[in-house]
């Protein structure tokens, strides 16, 4: 039996034939194949517009949290620090006054009140702690790049971990909730250093890069694996990554075994910056 | 006999060819419904009394299709005049439409 060829328009018709199929499946006009056996619906564009809708409700509603969470946090800090504050400062002055009183020969009610008077001095600084925390004051009066050094000090003061601190926006203004979202994040890049990383020393970079901000912070610790990169629980990762989608920012981490970790944050500058 | 499934469109007996098109579509989904939408308008837009249309749902009639060589909906085909052609998609491109049927400069 002889082998023939199909002629060259035939073959031409299929190719055709192919690409039609190929130019419809691409631009999403199918919605069922039809097989031997079976028809298969193909749902995939508005499953994917499903899945994209549903995703960005999501987003708009973790930024709308974020956001009614940090002005929560700044009324507690409000509170606290004016309210809570100002009746320690009082009660303290009334003790000194008491102080004044007391003759010297009512040795113990001296004593009582230096030991009142103490726990008072340190019931101030623990609540001007937690009103810090709530909401960083310095974020307000000195602005991020300050506020991110005295972090840094803080920090390594507190965890014994070498951290330094670099920047070449030292003169930059931020806008506030962006200024908010960069804090927290390092913050919760910190905290993790602290809790996992077996580090001896950070680095934060906070730097403009063409009209990017670009915010690193790097550790000589253990390296994060990617499974926990991926894992669904680890919910500081994901909540650093919601306040960088919130300002169309991206957020990656990469962890080298035994070398360290690196968290890098790109915003674009028009989101961030005002000056 | 027309096979279970299928739905007899709009015919008018009037002068010049009459075009016999054959549209495959799966239910009710969005594609489906956009080229049988696309195809009537075209047609009551410039064949308007001499087309025919039968639409098989291939939900219902599966070997209708596989017969006619139908591989993704929607497919329409252009039963008549000869020769057959077949176009696939949503036919929301009219111009590709247009030409593929070669309804274009035949004296509409």
């Amino acid at each position: 039996m002889s082998h023939r060829k199909p002629p060259y328009h035939a073959l031409k018709s299929k190719m055709k034939e192919a690409e039609a199929l190929i130019h419809v499946l691409r631009t999403h006009q199918v919605d069922a194949i039809v097989g031997e056996r079976h028809i298969m619906l193909v749902r995939l564009k508005q499953a994917e517009e499903k899945l994209k809708n549903s995703r960005d409700q999501l987003r708009a509603l973790a930024a709308r949290l974020q956001f009614l969470r940090e002005n929560e946090r700044a009324e507690i800090a409000r509170e606290i620090h004016d309210e809570i504050g100002q009746a320690l400062l009082s009660l303290q002055l009334g003790l000194s006054w008491i102080a004044a009183k007391v003759t010297p020969k009512q040795q113990p009610v001296q004593a009582k009140i230096r030991s009142l008077s103490a726990l008072v001095t340190t019931i101030i600084r623990s609540v001007k702690r937690i009103a810090i925390a709530l909401r960083p004051g310095a974020l307000d009066e000195l602005g991020l790049v300050k506020s991110l050094q005295s972090e840094a000090r803080e920090f390594e003061g507190h965890t014994r971990i070498r951290c330094r601190f670099e920047t070449n926006l030292g003169k930059a203004r931020f806008d506030r909730l962006g200024s908010v979202a960069i804090f927290r994040i390092v913050q919760a890049a910190l905290t993790n250093v602290a809790r996992h990383a077996h580090a001896s020393r950070v680095t934060i970079a906070l730097m403009k890069r063409n009209n990017e901000l670009m915010l690193t912070v790097n550790d000589n610790g253990k390296g994060i694996t990617k499974k926990l990169i991926n894992s669904k629980n680890s919910l500081g990762i994901i909540g650093m990554r919601e306040r960088a989608i919130a300002f169309d920012g991206t957020l990656s981490l990469r962890g080298s075994k035994g070398k360290g970790t690196t968290l890098t944050v790109r915003i674009p500058l028009s989101r961030v910056l005002i000056g | 006999m027309k096979a279970r499934g299928r739905e007899r469109g709009r015919y008018t007996a009037a002068g010049g060819e009459t075009y016999v098109f054959r549209l495959f579509v799966a239910g009710s989904e969005s594609n489906s419904t956009q080229a049988s939408g696309n195809l009537m308008r075209l047609c009551e837009e410039h064949l308007k009394g001499r087309y025919q249309i039968e639409t098989v749902d291939v939900l219902k009639d599966a070997a209708t299709a596989q017969k006619n060589n139908v591989l993704v909906t929607p497919t329409l085909i252009l039963i008549k005049p000869h020769p057959k052609v077949t176009v696939l998609g949503n036919l929301s491109d009219t111009r590709q439409v247009f030409g593929a049927l070669r309804l274009i400069g035949n004296g509409r």
